[in-house]
Protein backbone atom coordinates (compact mmCIF):
# COMPACT_ATOMS: atom_id res chain seq x y z
CA UNK A 1 0.00 0.00 0.00
CA UNK A 2 2.66 2.45 1.12
CA UNK A 3 4.92 1.06 -1.58
CA UNK A 4 2.38 1.71 -4.34
CA UNK A 5 1.37 5.20 -3.28
CA UNK A 6 4.64 6.48 -1.82
CA UNK A 7 7.75 4.50 -2.69
CA UNK A 8 6.85 3.90 -6.33
CA UNK A 9 6.11 7.59 -7.11
CA UNK A 10 9.22 8.57 -5.14
CA UNK A 11 11.33 6.23 -7.29
CA UNK A 12 9.61 7.34 -10.51
CA UNK A 13 10.29 11.00 -9.71
CA UNK A 14 13.96 10.39 -8.97
CA UNK A 15 14.41 8.42 -12.21
CA UNK A 16 12.49 11.04 -14.20
CA UNK A 17 14.70 13.82 -12.87
CA UNK A 18 17.72 12.12 -14.46
CA UNK A 19 16.01 11.45 -17.77
CA UNK A 20 15.43 13.59 -20.84
CA UNK A 21 13.49 12.27 -23.87
CA UNK A 22 13.93 8.74 -22.61
CA UNK A 23 17.71 8.90 -22.31
CA UNK A 24 19.75 9.45 -19.14
CA UNK A 25 20.51 13.13 -18.86
CA UNK A 26 21.24 15.93 -16.45
CA UNK A 27 19.20 18.44 -18.48
CA UNK A 28 16.64 18.89 -15.67
CA UNK A 29 19.34 19.71 -13.18
CA UNK A 30 20.80 22.25 -15.61
CA UNK A 31 17.35 23.89 -15.72
CA UNK A 32 17.25 23.89 -11.93
CA UNK A 33 20.72 25.43 -11.82
CA UNK A 34 19.83 28.05 -14.42
CA UNK A 35 16.37 29.08 -13.21
CA UNK A 36 15.97 28.04 -9.62
CA UNK A 37 19.23 28.49 -7.73
CA UNK A 38 17.99 31.78 -6.35
CA UNK A 39 14.83 30.06 -5.09
CA UNK A 40 16.88 27.31 -3.44
CA UNK A 41 18.90 29.91 -1.54
CA UNK A 42 15.73 31.85 -0.74
CA UNK A 43 14.00 28.72 0.60
CA UNK A 44 16.93 27.80 2.83
CA UNK A 45 17.10 31.40 4.08
CA UNK A 46 13.36 31.60 4.86
CA UNK A 47 13.45 28.22 6.62
CA UNK A 48 16.50 29.30 8.63
CA UNK A 49 14.86 32.61 9.57
CA UNK A 50 11.65 30.80 10.51
CA UNK A 51 13.56 28.30 12.67
CA UNK A 52 15.48 31.11 14.38
CA UNK A 53 12.24 32.97 15.04
CA UNK A 54 10.57 29.86 16.44
CA UNK A 55 13.43 29.30 18.87
CA UNK A 56 13.68 32.98 19.80
CA UNK A 57 10.08 32.72 21.02
CA UNK A 58 10.06 29.14 22.29
CA UNK A 59 13.27 29.16 24.37
CA UNK A 60 12.32 32.01 26.75
CA UNK A 61 8.70 30.81 26.89
CA UNK A 62 9.62 27.21 27.68
CA UNK A 63 12.41 28.26 30.07
CA UNK A 64 9.92 30.33 32.03
CA UNK A 65 7.35 27.52 31.95
CA UNK A 66 9.95 25.00 33.16
CA UNK A 67 10.79 27.21 36.15
CA UNK A 68 7.29 28.44 36.98
CA UNK A 69 4.72 25.96 35.65
CA UNK A 70 1.64 27.83 34.45
CA UNK A 71 -1.02 25.74 32.71
CA UNK A 72 -2.88 28.39 30.70
CA UNK A 73 0.26 29.62 28.91
CA UNK A 74 1.43 26.08 28.20
CA UNK A 75 -1.99 25.32 26.72
CA UNK A 76 -1.85 28.40 24.47
CA UNK A 77 1.61 27.46 23.22
CA UNK A 78 0.35 24.07 22.09
CA UNK A 79 -2.63 25.49 20.19
CA UNK A 80 -0.73 25.87 16.85
CA UNK A 81 -0.28 22.08 16.77
CA UNK A 82 -3.99 21.74 16.15
CA UNK A 83 -4.35 24.45 13.53
CA UNK A 84 -3.79 22.98 10.04
CA UNK A 85 -1.05 24.50 7.84
CA UNK A 86 -3.56 25.86 5.29
CA UNK A 87 -5.50 27.65 8.00
CA UNK A 88 -2.30 29.12 9.48
CA UNK A 89 -1.31 30.49 6.07
CA UNK A 90 -4.68 32.12 5.57
CA UNK A 91 -4.94 33.39 9.16
CA UNK A 92 -1.54 35.11 9.06
CA UNK A 93 -2.35 36.56 5.65
CA UNK A 94 -5.59 38.18 6.81
CA UNK A 95 -4.02 39.18 10.13
CA UNK A 96 -1.16 41.03 8.44
CA UNK A 97 -2.96 42.41 5.40
CA UNK A 98 -4.97 45.24 6.99
CA UNK A 99 -1.93 46.61 8.81
CA UNK A 100 0.99 45.85 6.55
CA UNK A 101 -0.09 45.00 3.02
CA UNK A 102 2.66 43.23 1.13
CA UNK A 103 4.26 41.83 4.25
CA UNK A 104 2.26 38.59 4.06
CA UNK A 105 3.70 37.49 0.72
CA UNK A 106 7.23 38.64 1.59
CA UNK A 107 9.95 36.42 3.05
CA UNK A 108 9.35 37.90 6.50
CA UNK A 109 5.62 37.14 6.38
CA UNK A 110 6.23 33.54 5.32
CA UNK A 111 8.91 33.07 8.02
CA UNK A 112 6.53 34.54 10.59
CA UNK A 113 3.68 32.21 9.61
CA UNK A 114 6.00 29.19 9.59
CA UNK A 115 7.33 30.16 13.02
CA UNK A 116 3.77 30.53 14.35
CA UNK A 117 2.78 27.06 13.16
CA UNK A 118 5.95 25.41 14.50
CA UNK A 119 5.74 27.11 17.88
CA UNK A 120 3.47 24.29 19.08
CA UNK A 121 5.88 21.56 18.07
CA UNK A 122 8.87 23.49 19.46
CA UNK A 123 7.08 24.03 22.77
CA UNK A 124 6.30 20.33 23.01
CA UNK A 125 9.88 19.24 22.29
CA UNK A 126 11.61 21.97 24.31
CA UNK A 127 9.43 21.60 27.39
CA UNK A 128 10.09 17.87 27.33
CA UNK A 129 13.83 18.50 27.13
CA UNK A 130 13.85 21.23 29.80
CA UNK A 131 11.80 19.09 32.17
CA UNK A 132 14.44 16.40 31.82
CA UNK A 133 17.03 18.73 33.41
CA UNK A 134 17.58 17.77 37.02
CA UNK A 135 16.15 20.17 39.59
CA UNK A 136 19.34 20.11 41.71
CA UNK A 137 21.35 22.02 39.07
CA UNK A 138 18.71 24.74 38.97
CA UNK A 139 18.60 24.79 42.76
CA UNK A 140 22.36 25.27 42.99
CA UNK A 141 22.34 28.13 40.48
CA UNK A 142 19.41 29.76 42.24
CA UNK A 143 21.31 29.67 45.52
CA UNK A 144 24.07 31.76 44.00
CA UNK A 145 21.51 34.26 42.75
CA UNK A 146 20.70 33.26 39.14
CA UNK A 147 17.39 34.64 37.80
CA UNK A 148 15.06 33.23 35.15
CA UNK A 149 17.17 34.51 32.24
CA UNK A 150 20.45 33.16 33.59
CA UNK A 151 18.90 29.81 34.53
CA UNK A 152 17.52 29.40 31.00
CA UNK A 153 20.67 30.55 29.22
CA UNK A 154 23.33 28.95 31.39
CA UNK A 155 21.65 25.78 32.68
CA UNK A 156 18.58 24.71 30.69
CA UNK A 157 19.79 25.45 27.14
CA UNK A 158 23.30 23.92 27.47
CA UNK A 159 21.98 20.82 29.23
CA UNK A 160 19.22 20.30 26.69
CA UNK A 161 21.47 21.15 23.72
CA UNK A 162 21.23 17.76 21.95
CA UNK A 163 17.43 17.83 22.09
CA UNK A 164 17.44 21.44 20.89
CA UNK A 165 19.60 20.47 17.93
CA UNK A 166 17.30 17.63 16.93
CA UNK A 167 14.24 19.90 17.24
CA UNK A 168 15.94 22.53 15.08
CA UNK A 169 16.68 20.00 12.33
CA UNK A 170 13.11 18.68 12.33
CA UNK A 171 11.58 22.15 12.26
CA UNK A 172 13.99 23.43 9.60
CA UNK A 173 13.22 20.48 7.31
CA UNK A 174 9.50 20.87 7.81
CA UNK A 175 9.73 24.57 6.90
CA UNK A 176 11.83 23.77 3.85
CA UNK A 177 9.14 21.42 2.58
CA UNK A 178 6.22 23.67 3.43
CA UNK A 179 3.78 24.23 0.63
CA UNK A 180 0.39 25.31 1.96
CA UNK A 181 1.65 28.24 4.03
CA UNK A 182 3.52 30.05 1.21
CA UNK A 183 0.70 29.16 -1.19
CA UNK A 184 -1.96 30.70 1.06
CA UNK A 185 0.14 33.76 1.90
CA UNK A 186 0.00 34.76 -1.74
CA UNK A 187 2.60 34.89 -4.44
CA UNK A 188 4.59 38.09 -4.32
CA UNK A 189 7.00 38.97 -7.06
CA UNK A 190 10.57 37.81 -6.71
CA UNK A 191 11.91 34.48 -5.45
CA UNK A 192 9.56 31.69 -4.37
CA UNK A 193 9.66 28.81 -1.92
CA UNK A 194 10.86 25.57 -3.52
CA UNK A 195 7.59 23.65 -3.13
CA UNK A 196 5.70 26.43 -4.90
CA UNK A 197 8.14 26.04 -7.79
CA UNK A 198 7.57 22.28 -7.87
CA UNK A 199 3.81 22.83 -7.92
CA UNK A 200 3.80 25.35 -10.75
CA UNK A 201 6.49 23.55 -12.76
CA UNK A 202 4.39 20.40 -12.59
CA UNK A 203 0.89 21.85 -12.77
CA UNK A 204 1.18 24.79 -15.12
CA UNK A 205 4.22 24.01 -17.24
CA UNK A 206 3.56 20.27 -17.28
CA UNK A 207 7.32 19.85 -16.91
CA UNK A 208 7.51 16.81 -14.69
CA UNK A 209 11.25 16.19 -15.11
CA UNK A 210 12.29 19.61 -13.81
CA UNK A 211 9.67 19.43 -11.03
CA UNK A 212 11.15 16.06 -10.06
CA UNK A 213 14.69 17.47 -10.08
CA UNK A 214 13.55 20.30 -7.80
CA UNK A 215 12.02 17.59 -5.62
CA UNK A 216 15.34 15.73 -5.42
CA UNK A 217 17.07 18.96 -4.34
CA UNK A 218 14.44 19.27 -1.59
CA UNK A 219 14.98 15.62 -0.52
CA UNK A 220 18.69 16.30 -0.16
CA UNK A 221 18.13 19.48 1.85
CA UNK A 222 15.73 17.61 4.14
CA UNK A 223 18.17 14.72 4.60
CA UNK A 224 19.01 15.96 8.10
CA UNK A 225 15.52 15.16 9.30
CA UNK A 226 15.61 11.73 7.69
CA UNK A 227 18.86 10.94 9.49
CA UNK A 228 17.40 12.09 12.81
CA UNK A 229 14.46 9.73 12.36
CA UNK A 230 16.70 6.83 11.40
CA UNK A 231 19.00 7.37 14.38
CA UNK A 232 16.07 7.59 16.74
CA UNK A 233 14.75 4.32 15.37
CA UNK A 234 17.99 2.39 15.52
CA UNK A 235 19.03 3.78 18.91
CA UNK B 1 1.92 34.03 45.74
CA UNK B 2 3.84 37.28 45.60
CA UNK B 3 2.59 40.29 43.66
CA UNK B 4 5.61 40.09 41.35
CA UNK B 5 4.82 36.44 40.49
CA UNK B 6 1.23 37.33 39.78
CA UNK B 7 2.27 40.20 37.56
CA UNK B 8 4.71 37.96 35.66
CA UNK B 9 1.96 35.41 35.09
CA UNK B 10 -0.48 38.03 33.85
CA UNK B 11 2.19 39.46 31.55
CA UNK B 12 3.13 36.05 30.12
CA UNK B 13 -0.51 35.22 29.57
CA UNK B 14 -1.16 38.53 27.79
CA UNK B 15 1.81 38.03 25.46
CA UNK B 16 0.82 34.44 24.69
CA UNK B 17 -2.76 35.55 24.01
CA UNK B 18 -1.64 38.26 21.62
CA UNK B 19 0.75 35.99 19.72
CA UNK B 20 -1.38 32.85 19.60
CA UNK B 21 -4.97 34.08 19.70
CA UNK B 22 -4.32 37.24 17.64
CA UNK B 23 -4.13 35.63 14.18
CA UNK B 24 -7.02 33.29 15.00
CA UNK B 25 -9.14 36.20 16.20
CA UNK B 26 -8.45 38.04 12.98
CA UNK B 27 -10.06 35.11 11.15
CA UNK B 28 -13.20 35.70 13.20
CA UNK B 29 -13.14 39.44 12.51
CA UNK B 30 -12.62 38.88 8.79
CA UNK B 31 -15.49 36.40 8.65
CA UNK B 32 -17.77 39.16 9.93
CA UNK B 33 -16.27 42.01 7.89
CA UNK B 34 -18.59 42.98 5.09
CA UNK B 35 -16.30 45.82 4.16
CA UNK B 36 -12.70 46.33 5.21
CA UNK B 37 -10.31 48.34 3.10
CA UNK B 38 -6.79 49.55 3.80
CA UNK B 39 -5.76 51.59 5.82
CA UNK B 40 -8.74 51.33 8.16
CA UNK B 41 -7.58 49.47 11.31
CA UNK B 42 -11.05 47.99 11.75
CA UNK B 43 -13.76 46.77 9.33
CA UNK B 44 -16.01 49.55 8.10
CA UNK B 45 -19.09 47.35 8.13
CA UNK B 46 -19.84 44.20 10.14
CA UNK B 47 -22.45 41.57 9.28
CA UNK B 48 -23.35 37.92 8.95
CA UNK B 49 -23.72 38.04 5.18
CA UNK B 50 -20.76 35.76 4.46
CA UNK B 51 -21.75 33.21 7.09
CA UNK B 52 -25.21 33.07 5.55
CA UNK B 53 -23.78 32.74 2.07
CA UNK B 54 -21.44 29.97 3.11
CA UNK B 55 -23.91 27.93 5.10
CA UNK B 56 -26.64 28.13 2.48
CA UNK B 57 -24.33 27.75 -0.49
CA UNK B 58 -21.85 25.39 -2.03
CA UNK B 59 -19.91 24.91 1.18
CA UNK B 60 -21.89 21.94 2.49
CA UNK B 61 -20.90 19.61 -0.34
CA UNK B 62 -17.11 19.90 0.29
CA UNK B 63 -17.78 19.40 4.00
CA UNK B 64 -19.85 16.27 3.36
CA UNK B 65 -17.32 14.87 0.88
CA UNK B 66 -14.42 15.58 3.26
CA UNK B 67 -16.16 13.76 6.11
CA UNK B 68 -16.98 10.76 3.88
CA UNK B 69 -13.35 10.53 2.72
CA UNK B 70 -12.07 10.92 6.28
CA UNK B 71 -14.32 8.10 7.54
CA UNK B 72 -13.20 5.73 4.78
CA UNK B 73 -9.53 6.61 5.37
CA UNK B 74 -9.87 6.12 9.14
CA UNK B 75 -11.53 2.71 8.83
CA UNK B 76 -9.04 1.44 6.25
CA UNK B 77 -5.99 2.81 8.06
CA UNK B 78 -6.96 1.30 11.42
CA UNK B 79 -7.95 -2.04 9.88
CA UNK B 80 -4.37 -2.27 8.60
CA UNK B 81 -2.60 -0.54 11.48
CA UNK B 82 -4.05 -2.51 14.42
CA UNK B 83 -2.67 -5.93 13.39
CA UNK B 84 0.52 -4.38 12.01
CA UNK B 85 1.08 -2.27 15.13
CA UNK B 86 0.52 -5.34 17.31
CA UNK B 87 3.04 -7.34 15.32
CA UNK B 88 5.59 -4.51 15.42
CA UNK B 89 5.19 -4.09 19.17
CA UNK B 90 5.11 -7.73 20.23
CA UNK B 91 7.06 -9.79 17.76
CA UNK B 92 10.66 -9.65 16.74
CA UNK B 93 11.01 -10.65 13.13
CA UNK B 94 13.41 -9.92 10.32
CA UNK B 95 12.71 -6.71 8.54
CA UNK B 96 10.96 -5.16 11.54
CA UNK B 97 13.24 -2.12 11.51
CA UNK B 98 12.85 -1.82 7.74
CA UNK B 99 9.05 -1.71 8.10
CA UNK B 100 9.24 0.91 10.84
CA UNK B 101 11.63 2.92 8.70
CA UNK B 102 9.27 2.65 5.74
CA UNK B 103 6.55 4.17 7.87
CA UNK B 104 8.79 7.11 8.70
CA UNK B 105 9.74 7.98 5.14
CA UNK B 106 6.63 10.02 4.30
CA UNK B 107 7.28 11.91 7.52
CA UNK B 108 10.92 12.63 6.79
CA UNK B 109 10.74 13.61 3.12
CA UNK B 110 9.04 16.56 1.43
CA UNK B 111 5.68 15.20 0.34
CA UNK B 112 4.68 17.50 -2.49
CA UNK B 113 7.11 16.17 -5.15
CA UNK B 114 6.02 12.62 -4.31
CA UNK B 115 2.35 13.53 -4.55
CA UNK B 116 3.00 15.22 -7.90
CA UNK B 117 4.59 12.02 -9.12
CA UNK B 118 1.72 9.96 -7.67
CA UNK B 119 -0.78 12.17 -9.51
CA UNK B 120 0.98 11.41 -12.77
CA UNK B 121 0.89 7.67 -12.05
CA UNK B 122 -2.76 7.91 -11.00
CA UNK B 123 -3.65 9.37 -14.40
CA UNK B 124 -2.59 6.11 -16.00
CA UNK B 125 -5.06 4.18 -13.88
CA UNK B 126 -7.89 6.69 -14.05
CA UNK B 127 -7.49 7.50 -10.35
CA UNK B 128 -6.61 11.18 -10.69
CA UNK B 129 -9.53 13.45 -9.90
CA UNK B 130 -11.46 10.63 -8.18
CA UNK B 131 -12.44 10.07 -4.56
CA UNK B 132 -10.60 6.73 -4.65
CA UNK B 133 -7.40 8.51 -5.63
CA UNK B 134 -7.76 11.01 -2.80
CA UNK B 135 -8.46 8.20 -0.32
CA UNK B 136 -5.27 6.44 -1.45
CA UNK B 137 -3.19 9.57 -1.02
CA UNK B 138 -4.66 10.25 2.43
CA UNK B 139 -3.93 6.65 3.40
CA UNK B 140 -0.19 7.34 3.11
CA UNK B 141 -0.21 9.92 5.90
CA UNK B 142 -3.05 8.21 7.75
CA UNK B 143 -1.19 4.91 7.89
CA UNK B 144 1.94 6.59 9.21
CA UNK B 145 -0.03 8.14 12.09
CA UNK B 146 -2.02 4.97 12.75
CA UNK B 147 0.89 2.51 12.66
CA UNK B 148 3.07 4.60 14.95
CA UNK B 149 0.36 5.32 17.48
CA UNK B 150 -0.86 1.72 17.51
CA UNK B 151 2.69 0.40 17.93
CA UNK B 152 3.17 2.79 20.86
CA UNK B 153 -0.17 1.74 22.38
CA UNK B 154 0.56 -1.99 22.23
CA UNK B 155 4.12 -1.46 23.43
CA UNK B 156 2.90 0.38 26.52
CA UNK B 157 0.62 -2.52 27.51
CA UNK B 158 1.97 -5.11 29.92
CA UNK B 159 2.62 -8.35 28.08
CA UNK B 160 1.88 -10.28 31.30
CA UNK B 161 -1.86 -9.88 30.79
CA UNK B 162 -1.68 -11.66 27.45
CA UNK B 163 0.58 -14.30 28.95
CA UNK B 164 -2.02 -14.94 31.64
CA UNK B 165 -4.64 -15.51 28.96
CA UNK B 166 -2.31 -17.90 27.09
CA UNK B 167 -1.61 -19.80 30.30
CA UNK B 168 -5.35 -20.26 30.80
CA UNK B 169 -5.49 -21.88 27.39
CA UNK B 170 -6.52 -19.00 25.13
CA UNK B 171 -5.19 -19.06 21.60
CA UNK B 172 -3.10 -16.13 20.32
CA UNK B 173 -6.09 -14.81 18.40
CA UNK B 174 -8.42 -15.24 21.38
CA UNK B 175 -5.99 -13.43 23.68
CA UNK B 176 -5.62 -10.64 21.15
CA UNK B 177 -9.38 -10.17 20.65
CA UNK B 178 -10.37 -10.78 24.29
CA UNK B 179 -7.54 -9.07 26.19
CA UNK B 180 -5.28 -6.86 24.07
CA UNK B 181 -7.93 -5.23 21.90
CA UNK B 182 -10.20 -4.03 24.76
CA UNK B 183 -7.18 -2.78 26.70
CA UNK B 184 -6.03 -0.87 23.63
CA UNK B 185 -9.50 0.71 23.29
CA UNK B 186 -8.62 4.26 24.36
CA UNK B 187 -5.47 4.19 22.26
CA UNK B 188 -7.44 3.01 19.23
CA UNK B 189 -9.92 5.86 19.71
CA UNK B 190 -7.07 8.38 19.96
CA UNK B 191 -5.47 6.94 16.84
CA UNK B 192 -8.77 7.04 14.95
CA UNK B 193 -9.40 10.66 15.91
CA UNK B 194 -5.90 11.56 14.78
CA UNK B 195 -6.30 9.90 11.37
CA UNK B 196 -9.78 11.36 10.89
CA UNK B 197 -8.59 14.90 11.57
CA UNK B 198 -5.51 14.42 9.42
CA UNK B 199 -7.66 13.38 6.48
CA UNK B 200 -10.20 16.17 7.05
CA UNK B 201 -7.44 18.81 7.07
CA UNK B 202 -5.19 17.32 4.39
CA UNK B 203 -4.59 19.85 1.64
CA UNK B 204 -1.51 19.17 -0.51
CA UNK B 205 -2.35 15.64 -1.66
CA UNK B 206 -6.02 16.49 -2.17
CA UNK B 207 -5.18 19.55 -4.26
CA UNK B 208 -2.85 17.59 -6.53
CA UNK B 209 -4.64 14.25 -6.86
CA UNK B 210 -8.22 15.43 -6.46
CA UNK B 211 -8.12 18.37 -8.83
CA UNK B 212 -10.32 19.39 -10.48
CA UNK B 213 -13.23 17.18 -9.40
CA UNK B 214 -12.70 16.38 -5.71
CA UNK B 215 -13.11 19.46 -3.53
CA UNK B 216 -12.77 19.10 0.22
CA UNK B 217 -12.92 22.02 2.66
CA UNK B 218 -9.20 22.95 2.58
CA UNK B 219 -9.27 23.00 -1.24
CA UNK B 220 -12.51 25.01 -1.17
CA UNK B 221 -10.84 27.48 1.17
CA UNK B 222 -7.81 27.80 -1.10
CA UNK B 223 -10.02 28.43 -4.14
CA UNK B 224 -11.93 31.11 -2.23
CA UNK B 225 -8.76 32.89 -1.12
CA UNK B 226 -7.36 32.68 -4.65
CA UNK B 227 -10.39 34.65 -5.84
CA UNK B 228 -9.77 37.22 -3.07
CA UNK B 229 -12.92 36.08 -1.27
CA UNK B 230 -11.11 36.47 2.03
CA UNK B 231 -14.32 36.41 4.07
CA UNK B 232 -15.51 33.10 2.58
CA UNK B 233 -12.06 31.62 3.15
CA UNK B 234 -12.08 32.89 6.75
CA UNK B 235 -15.45 31.30 7.49
CA UNK B 236 -14.14 28.02 6.05
CA UNK B 237 -10.93 28.30 8.06
CA UNK B 238 -12.93 28.65 11.27
CA UNK B 239 -15.02 25.60 10.42
CA UNK B 240 -11.81 23.67 9.66
CA UNK B 241 -10.34 24.61 13.03
CA UNK B 242 -13.31 23.49 15.10
CA UNK B 243 -12.57 19.73 15.12
CA UNK B 244 -8.94 20.28 16.10
CA UNK B 245 -9.88 22.74 18.82
CA UNK B 246 -12.50 20.35 20.20
CA UNK B 247 -9.91 17.61 20.23
CA UNK B 248 -7.41 19.77 22.06
CA UNK B 249 -9.94 20.62 24.75
CA UNK B 250 -11.36 17.12 25.12
CA UNK B 251 -8.23 15.04 24.89
CA UNK B 252 -5.56 17.26 26.37
CA UNK B 253 -4.93 14.94 29.29
CA UNK B 254 -5.53 11.83 27.30
CA UNK B 255 -3.30 12.38 24.29
CA UNK B 256 0.29 11.52 25.00
CA UNK B 257 3.14 13.69 23.82
CA UNK B 258 4.15 11.24 21.14
CA UNK B 259 0.77 11.56 19.45
CA UNK B 260 0.90 15.32 19.67
CA UNK B 261 4.20 15.39 17.83
CA UNK B 262 2.47 13.76 14.86
CA UNK B 263 -0.10 16.50 14.98
CA UNK B 264 2.45 19.14 14.13
CA UNK B 265 2.68 17.63 10.67
CA UNK B 266 -0.91 18.27 9.57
Amino acid sequence: MLGAVFLWPLGVSIVASFTHDGAPSLASYETVWRLYMRDVVYTVAVAAAGTALTFAAAIPACGWLRLYAFGPVEFLLKVPLFVPFVVVGHALRVALNPYAPGLASSWAGIALALAWKHLGLAALLLLGAFRGVDESYLEAARNVGAGTGRLTRDILVPMAAPALGVSAILIFSSMLASFSIPLMMGRGSGPQMLMIDVYYRFGQHGDFATAAALGVVAYLLAMGAALVYVRRLTA
Amino acid sequence: MSAARRLARAGAFAVACFVIVGPLASLAIWSLAERWTYPSPWPQRFGLRYWQRVVSGDFLEPLRLGVVIAVIVTVLALAMAIPLGYALARLTFRGRTVILLLFLLPQAFPQLPVFASATREFYRFGLAGTVAGVVLVHLVGGLVFAVWTMTAVFRSMAVELEEAAWNLGASTTRAFVGVSLPLAGPGIVASAVLVFLYSLDEFTGTLLVGSPFVTTLPVYMYTASLGYELQIASVTAIVLMVPGAALLLLLERFLKTEYLVFFGQV
